[in-house]
């Protein structure tokens, strides 16, 4: 999918929002403490409108590309968000197990409908890799991993 | 030359072999796990190395250290993560040669380099360290500094395209590293009211959200594998003895990033991760072709591992003989000294000679050791990464990245700031700001930080207070790098842009 837009001054754009965000986020802090932060924040400035004024004179690319599924981009964003949530609410376990099913059967509809047969082949390979990664994690590493309300 | 005999001596025991080979192993794996990085591994199997002997424990733990360092190469080149930040300049042409189905190339490069890279480093370790730990003692805040600016120098080399974008991630990278609390003035800065953001933005968490997610968002748009389509490993055009011939025929290269790795690696606090994307840049910088760097180029690869693994035992220089630790795995081996009544200074060296030099030389034979188990190793997980499916292959590493960002400081807030700065990533390199800059900025950004406050407040009572940048001679010596560095860097954009170089020009830096 190819969209239009002018990457300079997307560019300079998002730069002033970032340096603004930090801006107002930094207003009760001590001089020891913004001094480094502040000019970097003026050369963020800086060069952001310089780019952003670029863009209007000179522009770089006019247009953006997004190789491939925009559908799967995007649900895949999605997923991995529902992922963070879920799991400190269900667990590392359960939260993995379901969300890797979900991205596995969602991935594999690019080469055609997936059937039950090979969903049901793919749930215990999924179990072992989720399984032993918490193994390794917990048993060896001996990092504590969220349980949330199930496991 | 006694104790060095006598330590070789006591090194040729079955046991200390075996305890090379296992710690060297264990490193290659842990550190092939993106997010995991040598720090990790060391404080990991640390325990482990509880009830041996002082010198068997410092052997196993020099030997997790080096294979740590190496394995990062491995997901650096089969899946453009770096296991460890000292792999981010491997990615660079490391992928886009696993993607042109040169993967063995690659690994064989990155193995080769890295065995000599971990030898010259012990050598420079055995022969230097008294004469160069008292040249580091001169840096101080403001010298620093400099060293900070000299390395931001290589984001005009890493903007892909744009000098300006380059600039503006660099500045992203540099304000992200200043979240959480101040290293002087001890304050909270830019934490929106989340006290878990305290702690800052951890250098692994940003590397991993902006080099792994959004390429399995790439991955998963594309409806694709991220290795090439034909799935092969390349042995069959290129074998471990041709790649050795290109290494050693083009000597200047390893020499060139094994002396930059040297001398970074003796600066406490620069860390692999600077050595390697320094000696990537000089690379490029010094090549007859740096158009295909960042497409493939071999020699890349070799500069990047090269430097890294001369890190290893360069940086224990500073550690062994005053107590600094070079870079963050050290301070771990520092502990271990410490636990066992060693104290760092001239008595390592006489006293505990044969301890201490037992110890350099092992770092030599897990550096040795690396070869076949490098190469044993890179066919084994290339397997792996090439035969599974993609779709398999996005939720395995999605939930790698997820465990080892958990992992760090078990906070979930920390996988949070990953996918979110991992998919911010994604669209920032659509509109051209590029991920190697802003990943720069935050490695470098806390030692600028550090050298310019302290300067300022050392120069509180100046007239004019940021002369003091430049008052020392190494200061001037460096500001002088700073200028050149970036005047070569900006060099061929300036001459491409008024006609007098060739276009069509190079992908510079391209982290996609």
């Amino acid at each position: 999918m190819i969209l239009r837009v002018n990457t300079d001054m997307a560019a300079g754009g998002f730069g002033l929002g970032f340096a603004a965000l930090l801006w107002l986020g930094g207003t009760d802090i001590g001089r020891l403490s913004i001094l480094f932060p502040r000019a970097v924040l003026v050369i963020l400035v800086a060069f952001s409108l310089l780019l952003f004024v670029k863009g209007f004179f000179r522009p770089g690319e006019r247009s953006i590309e997004i190789s491939g599924s925009p559908l799967r981009l995007l649900v895949l964003i999605l997923l991995l968000l529902v992922w963070w949530f879920a799991i400190g609410k269900l667990g590392f376990v359960v939260s993995s197990f379901l969300i890797m099913l979900f991205i596995t059967w969602f991935l594999a509809r690019v080469e055609g409908p997936v059937s039950w047969k090979r969903l049901l082949l793919w749930t215990p390979i999924i179990a072992v890799m989720v399984g032993g990664f918490y193994s390794i994690f917990t048993q060896v590493l001996n990092v504590r991993l969220p349980s949330g309300l199930l496991f | 030359m006694d104790m060095l005999l006598e330590a070789l001596a006591s090194l040729m025991t079955f046991e200390s072999i075996i305890t090379v080979l296992v710690g060297v192993s264990a490193g290659l794996l842990i550190g092939s796990l993106p997010g995991l990085t040598a720090t990790m591994a060391l404080a990991v199997l640390l325990p482990f190395t509880f009830s041996m002997e002082p010198l068997q424990g410092l052997v196993a733990l020099g030997a997790v250290y080096m294979g740590s360092i190496y394995g990062g190469a491995f997901t650096a080149i089969l899946i453009n993560t770096p296991g460890t930040p000292s792999s981010i300049a491997t990615t660079f042409d490391g992928y886009p040669m696993a993607r042109q189905g040169r993967a063995y190339e690659a690994l064989a490069g990155a193995t080769i380099a890295s065995v000599i890279g971990g030898l010259v480093g012990v050598t420079f370790l055995l022969l230097l360290a008294p004469p160069l730990a008292r040249w580091a003692v001169a840096f101080g805040p403001s010298e620093m500094f400099w060293v900070a600016m000299l390395g931001l120098t290589l984001v005009a080399s890493l903007s892909s395209g744009s000098l300006l974008k380059g600039m503006i991630g660099g500045c992203i990278g540099m304000l992200l590293s200043t979240v959480g609390v101040s290293p002087v003035g001890w304050e909270t800065r830019f934490t929106f009211g989340f006290p878990a953001m305290q702690g800052g933005i951890e250098l692994i968490v940003a590397l991993i959200g902006l080099f792994v997610i959004p390429e399995l968002l790439s991955m998963a748009a594309e409806g694709r594998s991220n290795i090439t389509e034909s799935g092969e490993f390349g042995k069959a055009k290129v074998g471990i003895r041709q790649v050795a011939r290109h290494i050693l025929g083009k000597p200047v290269n390893i020499i060139r990033s094994c002396l930059i790795g040297q001398v970074i690696a003796i600066i406490p606090g620069a860390g692999g991760n600077v050595t390697s994307l320094v000696a990537y840049n000089e690379a490029k910088r010094f090549s007859k072709d740096p158009q295909s760097f960042g497409k493939g180029n071999i020699d890349g690869v070799v500069a990047s591992e090269s430097s890294n693994n001369v890190m290893v035992a360069g940086s224990m220089i500073p550690l062994l003989t005053l107590g600094i630790p070079g870079a963050p795995p050290d301070a771990i081996i520092l502990g271990v000294l410490l636990m066992h009544g060693l104290r760092p200074g001239l008595d390592l060296f006489t006293e505990s000679g044969v301890l201490t030099n037992g110890f350099i030389l092992s770092m030599g034979m897990a550096a040795l050791m690396l070869l076949p188990v490098g190469l044993l190793g890179a066919r084994l997980i290339h397997k792996v990464v090439i035969k599974t499916p993609y779709h398999f292959m996005v939720p395995a590493i999605a939930m790698v990245t997820i465990l080892g960002t958990f992992a760090l400081r078990n906070s979930l807030l920390d996988v949070g700031i990953m996918m979110i700065m991992g998919i911010a990533g994604y669209f920032l390199r659509l509109i051209g700001i590029h991920a190697a800059p802003i990943v720069l900025g935050l490695i470098l950004g806390g030692i600028a930080e550090q050298g310019y406050v302290q300067t300022m407040l050392a120069a509180v009572v100046d007239p004019i207070p940021w002369l003091r940048l430049v008052e020392n001679p190494l200061s001037k010596v460096l500001a002088a790098l700073v200028v050149l560095g970036a005047a070569t860097a900006m060099l061929p954009a300036w001459l491409e842009r008024s006609g007098r170089l060739d276009k069509g020009s190079p992908n510079r830096g391209d982290d996609s």
